[in-house]
């Protein structure tokens, strides 16, 4: 299947700095991707690169109409008019002077008045807005004006739909049924979307997809439950709080190598990518350490000291230090669970209990 | 306000038989030419100021950072100045048409047409060449406050540029085009100095020979009042145009992509920009500066350092007093929650789109018999009489500024109040201080900028008021600006140059002040 958009090589630099590098991205007809990472990595940058407000210094972005091949180069550096993208902004950018239909209008310049109602007609009913048609953006709530930015978005049928952090200025208690339904409908409309975010939970609700972004460039894409059981870097794993950190070393046991942490030691077998790791010449790793991982020790001395106690769904979030602080094996905010509750500044006895562990250099 | 209702309710019980017969006679075209100087220099500013606020606001321009601050500077030069330099070098005797006769060999002015800028027209353009960077300025702004993301979301959306500036930028800028646009009219409709040295007759130059030729105080004030009539409609039609009008930005446009202009968009853009700032500016000062220097004697600087003092000592009063009062219902708008809190404000602003000439007749309907009555007072208690000490000192006149300048105090001190968050009124008290120590520790040290910057603006605007003085001005009470005035009249600025570059000067300095303050941001 031809992918709907191909981005190669992408590299943008802004004032002598480099802010994307070596970005390959593609993505097929219906397929929602999420882009996430921490702030300021380059996702927003990523999004106006594509859309044409920023201009990339390498590479090259293909866009698969249907009808015919948009290939934005350096040498060809299309504006955004003639992209055929559409956007929705944070803070949706509905033109305050003009009503919705009007807003939904906007975009619709090139077919006749009767074809231009009948769209904004059936983008009224899709997004149940017809009662709103006349009102100016400043009537409308958060969660009605963000229906009207993508009716707006959607009028001129464009190939690819930009998302810029959609949610983040709605209800927490309105979002995900949100993200559901525009999620059903951009399925339904068969839209290619691009959706940056930092919150990884609306990833796993509205993507089909996810790029894991880092310092300009993209560490990982893949379906999100893929990336979450394999991540092929600590700041992927870091990122999605897939679990903390457990500082490990290489030690010589009398038959072979084991890896020796403040709370026991781990078999090179349990270490699921042991293969990557190997060939690393440092000695310090971090091991990837879920809080299912952790249990109570009854034949071990106190290791742990408990630092913060929080209360959860899940029971009592013990966040643990190590007694041990001078040594490079130290470690401070290790999440572990329990449904008994102990003091705050007890000792505690732990070690670890699961089968497969995710090793990293440090 | 009193004032005002005073003398509208005077007129209206006017049965002068001289307003009957000047509105039989020359009225009707006295309003023509109010109304049609009103509508001519609003547009000529429209034309000058906002393609100036795109150029700036939009694009590459070369030089563009000097452009941005000297386009404001024909704020700083009266327009009766400018009248009158331009009328000397573009008059039948002045240097230009000298010079076009030497070259062409033309013997009379049968031989050739050249305009006449002692006209309407004339006048028109010259006010619009001083009052065009009202326009200029609050476009500007506006444009550069405009949400970056609806200029984005407008491309997206197929516009190019072009269209997207036209579609959204534009008229996204209307409500300040409209404010601007207003204050222009009101400055216009205010002027005297200016129709009056090139004699086209409006209500202001009525009211003053109504008054000052005739002796008819009633007419004058009837006069007065159909001004003030006229000067409502501005202000209502400026309220209805911003009507329903809610565009707030919450993402600035700083850092948008300027538009590259080609070398031939590069030469006309700068060469309009660089006319206005040289007819509205550069080429009046030179002028100015031209005559002093030619001109510069002893006995000019003597008479300028009184007529300066009394100058500065009614701008100083005028300024210190309005800030004060500004400062105190900004205040006490910001802390009383109840609901008449915004009235005072709101009533001291319409002092600003009061007429010089209207507030002086208002002042001295008031006024007049306010002191009749100190007096018959005085003389009942076997007191002497203390004579006009309202209307006949600098009371009148200070007081008829502050009415007419608080309005700019207010404005500026409430956008500096605006700055400082809700949360800082509260804080005070959680930490234990009460109120009026918080006032003193904590918004007055925030607010010192905007005070000086309001005390400024009030200030120049006290130097370069002409119409109320003249007609409130004590015996042989003479500021730089009547002098001028006089100068001008008798065709003798040579003398009075000197004078005239000092209020220019002094019209500079909350320009320089606010772009320094603007650059340290």
């Amino acid at each position: 299947m031809t992918p709907l958009i191909t981005i190669e090589n992408l590299a943008v630099e802004l004032q002598s700095k480099l802010i994307l590098s070596q970005v390959d991205l593609s993505l097929s007809k219906g397929e929602i991707l999420g882009l996430v990472g921490p702030s300021g990595c380059g996702k927003t940058t990523l999004l106006s690169t594509l859309a044409g407000f920023i201009g990339q210094s390498t590479g090259s972005i293909e866009i698969n109409t249907g009808d015919k091949l948009i290939k934005i180069t350096l040498d060809d550096m299309l504006p955004p008019e003639q992209r055929n993208i559409g956007m929705i902004f944070q803070d949706y950018a509905l033109f305050p002077h003009l009503t919705v239909t009007e807003n939904i209008c906007f975009g619709l310049k090139k077919i006749t008045k009767v074809e231009q109602a009948q769209r904004c007609e059936e983008l009224l009913t899709l997004l149940e807005l017809n009662e709103l048609a006349q009102r100016y953006p400043h009537q409308l709530s958060g969660g009605q004006q963000q229906r009207v930015a993508i009716a707006r978005a959607l009028a001129p049928q464009p190939s690819l739909l930009l998302l810029d952090e959609p949610f983040s200025n709605i209800d927490a208690r309105l979002r995900n049924e949100l993200m559901i339904e525009i999620r059903q409908l951009l399925k339904r409309l068969e839209i290619t979307a691009i959706f940056v975010t930092h919150n990884k939970d609306e990833v796993f609700t509205f993507a089909d997809k996810i790029a894991v972004m880092h310092q300009g460039q993209v560490l990982q894409v893949g379906a999100p439950a893929l990336v979450c059981q394999q991540p092929n870097s600590w700041q992927v794993a870091d990122f999605l709080q897939l679990g903390s950190w457990l500082p490990v070393m290489f030690s010589a046991t009398e038959n072979s190598l084991a890896l020796s942490s403040l709370i026991g030691a781990l078999a090179p077998h349990r270490i699921k990518n042991i293969g990557a790791c190997k060939n690393a010449v440092l000695t310090n790793f971090q091991l990837l350490v879920k809080p299912s991982d952790i249990v109570l020790s009854s034949h071990e001395a106190n290791n742990v000291i408990i630092e913060h106690i929080g209360v959860t769904e899940q029971g009592y979030h013990y966040l643990l230090s190590s007694l041990e602080q001078n040594t490079t094996l130290a470690f401070s905010q290790l999440s572990f669970y329990s449904q008994e509750l102990f003091m705050l500044g007890a000792e505690l006895a732990i070690q670890l209990k699961g089968e497969h562990f995710l090793l990293y250099p440090t | 306000m009193a004032p005002i209702v005073v003398m509208l309710f005077a007129s209206i019980n006017v049965s002068s038989d001289l307003f009957a017969h000047l509105w039989s006679t020359v009225l009707p075209e006295y309003i023509r030419n109010t109304l049609g100087l009103g509508i001519l220099v609003a547009l000529l500013s429209l034309c000058f100021g906002v393609p100036a606020a795109a150029i700036i606001s939009q694009t590459n321009i070369v030089m563009g950072k000097q452009l941005r601050w000297l386009l404001m500077l024909p704020l700083a030069m009266p327009a009766y100045l400018v009248a009158y330099l331009y009328t000397d070098l573009f008059d039948y005797a002045g240097p230009v048409q000298r010079v076009l006769r030497a070259w062409f060999d033309w013997h009379s002015p049968n031989d050739y047409y050249f305009f006449d800028i002692r006209t309407l027209g004339g006048a028109a353009i010259v006010i619009a060449f001083v009052l065009f960077p009202y326009v200029y300025m609050l476009t500007r702004t506006a444009l550069e406050q405009q949400d970056r993301n609806l200029l984005r979301a407008s491309r997206l959306l197929g516009c190019t540029e072009r269209q997207s500036f036209y579609q959204i930028a534009l008229p996204l800028a209307r409500p300040a085009i409209a404010v601007s646009l207003a204050l222009v009219t009101m400055e216009t409709l205010a002027d005297f100095a200016t129709v009056q040295y090139f004699a086209v007759n409006t209500l202001t130059t009525a009211i003053y020979d109504t008054w000052l030729g005739y002796g008819d105080f009633a007419a004058a004030n009837a006069l007065a009042s159909v001004l003030m009539l006229f000067i409502l409609f501005v202000v209502v039609a400026e309220q209805r145009a911003r009507a329903g009008q809610r565009h707030q930005s919450s993402r600035p446009n700083t850092e948008h992509q300027r538009k590259q202009l080609s070398l031939i968009q590069q030469i006309l853009a700068s060469m309009f920009c660089w006319f206005l700032v040289f007819a509205g500016f550069l080429l009046p000062i030179i002028l100015l500066l031209n005559m002093a220097i030619d001109y510069a004697d002893y006995q000019q600087f003597t008479a300028l350092i009184e007529t300066g003092k009394n100058s500065i000592k009614i701008a100083t009063y005028s300024a210190t007093i309005a800030t004060l009062i500004a400062l105190t219902l900004a205040l006490f708008q910001r802390l009383h929650q109840s609901r008449g809190r915004m009235i005072p404000v709101q009533i001291s602003g319409f002092g600003y789109a009061i007429p010089g000439t209207v507030l002086a007749m208002a002042m001295l309907a008031t006024f007049g018999p306010l002191d009749h009555v100190i007096n018959d007072v005085a003389k009942a208690f076997d007191f002497k009489a203390p004579g006009l000490i309202l209307s006949g000192t600098v009371f009148a006149i200070v007081f008829a500024f502050i009415v007419r300048f608080s309005a700019i105090a207010n404005g500026t001190i409430n956008a500096g109040i605006g700055q400082i968050p809700k949360s800082l009124d509260l804080a005070p008290a959680s930490l234990g201080v009460k109120t009026l120590p918080a006032l003193f520790r904590v918004h007055l040290p925030l607010l010192k900028s905007s005070i000086l910057v309001a005390w400024l603006l009030v200030f120049v605007e006290a130097m370069k008021e002409l119409p109320a003085v003249l007609l409130l001005r004590p015996f042989n009470f003479e500021t730089l600006s009547t002098q001028i005035y006089q100068l001008i009249s008798d065709e003798r600025l040579e003398q009075g140059a000197l004078g005239a570059i000092l209020i220019v000067l002094f019209g500079l300095l909350p320009i320089i002040f606010l772009n320094r303050q603007k650059d340290s941001k």
